[in-house]
């Protein structure tokens, strides 16, 4: 009988889920307002890839696009996606593509640094004008700790003895 | 024996720490970004930002930026340029597995000013009032970053304990 239980995965499952819902909220609200002399801007997590881009600084806007929207979609929806075939017991197709996106993508998914970034941004635009968290803020960092806890609960070598079990791979190296 | 494979990935990540070692110097000696405040504008280096916040009575804040954006990077490179150096020796094997891994853990702490001045681009387009806007510096910040990252990522921990076993302890 296999050692593995059902609801291993599922804190995985529910964490990256959650951190998916999280992550497009903190993609959709406003992060930052920031006030001068009575005139006020609003900041998207995208509003500073675009200005960055505008400026011509596209290598910077691509590294801050990856590391802070695409990389964290893409590893929270492949966690979901494996956490949830080795749940449910499921021979979803390109599963091992997903596992080795989850690993490919988990470096690159810097959310967590982004928020303390965001953090630290607030400390200095308060020297310059007012300026306040707005809701963006707050999912933000919700989506960075959810990612911090889905990649403590999401075990390689749980999946892959799971992935064994329902003949998926041979080997667990193929993996 | 190590294959080709290994071989290349040695190879590649040796290449990589060197450019991330180079790009060191000019990341921290041009500015990274331009702050613009009530028609004042000012350049600021990696330091200089940091000096900024503790000039600001803002140590603790300070700490965290000299540490992620300056202290970060350069172990960084130190640490793997060294474990790369002793490959293929028996030498402090136990030691560069363990370095290798809090690299690979830390290592992304230091793109911290890389988001800040995308937050700070963000809500600082205000004009003379208040505003903020990269620099050349920041790019070569970003080479340090993704050569290290790359880095730590193709030279895999067990390559550290070939000259001795083909595995892992």
């Amino acid at each position: 009988m296999s050692p593995i239980g059902k609801k291993t995965f599922q804190p995985a499952l529910a964490l990256s889920v959650a951190g998916l819902f999280a992550l497009l909220l903190a993609n959709t609200s406003p992060v930052l307002i920031f006030d001068v002399a009575g005139r006020i801007q609003a900041g998207y997590i995208v509003t500073g890839i675009k200005e960055l881009f505008m400026q011509g600084y596209w290598p910077i806007a691509a590294l801050v696009f990856v590391a802070s929207m695409l990389a964290p979609a893409v590893y929270l929806s492949s966690v979901a996606y494996v956490s949830a075939a080795c749940s449910m017991k499921l021979r979803l197709p390109w599963i091992l593509q997903a596992l080795r996106l989850s690993e490919w993508t988990e470096p690159w998914n810097l959310i967590p640094v982004y928020s303390i970034a965001t953090v630290v941004s607030v400390v200095k635009l308060r020297m310059i004008g007012a300026v306040s968290w707005n809701d963006g803020a707050r999912w933000v960092l919700a989506v960075a700790l959810l990612t911090l806890f889905a990649q403590q609960v999401f075990e390689r070598r749980l999946v892959e003895h799971r992935l064994e079990a329902l003949g998926l791979v041979t080997n667990p190296e193929d993996a | 024996m190590p294959d080709v494979t290994d071989s290349l990935r040695v190879s590649t990540a040796r290449a990589l720490v060197t450019t991330g070692a180079l790009l060191y110097i000019p990341s921290n000696v041009i500015p990274v970004m331009t702050m613009t405040v009530a028609g004042k504008t000012e350049q600021l280096t990696v330091l200089g930002g940091v000096k900024e916040l503790w000039d600001s009575n803002l140590p603790a804040i300070a700490g965290v930026v000299f540490l992620a954006s300056f202290v970060v990077p350069f172990l960084k490179v130190v640490a793997l340029g060294w474990i790369l150096w002793l490959h293929g020796t028996d030498r402090h094997q136990g030691a560069r597995d363990s370095i290798h891994r809090i690299v690979h853990r830390i290592g992304s702490w230091s793109m911290i000013d890389i988001f800040l001045l995308s937050v700070l681009a963000a809500v600082g387009q205000l004009g003379a009032l208040g505003s903020v806007t990269a620099q050349p510096g920041a790019i070569y910040f970003c080479g340090v970053m993704i050569s290290c990252l790359l880095a730590a990522e193709i030279y895999k921990p067990r390559l550290i304990w070939e000259s001795r076993s083909h595995t892992a302890p």
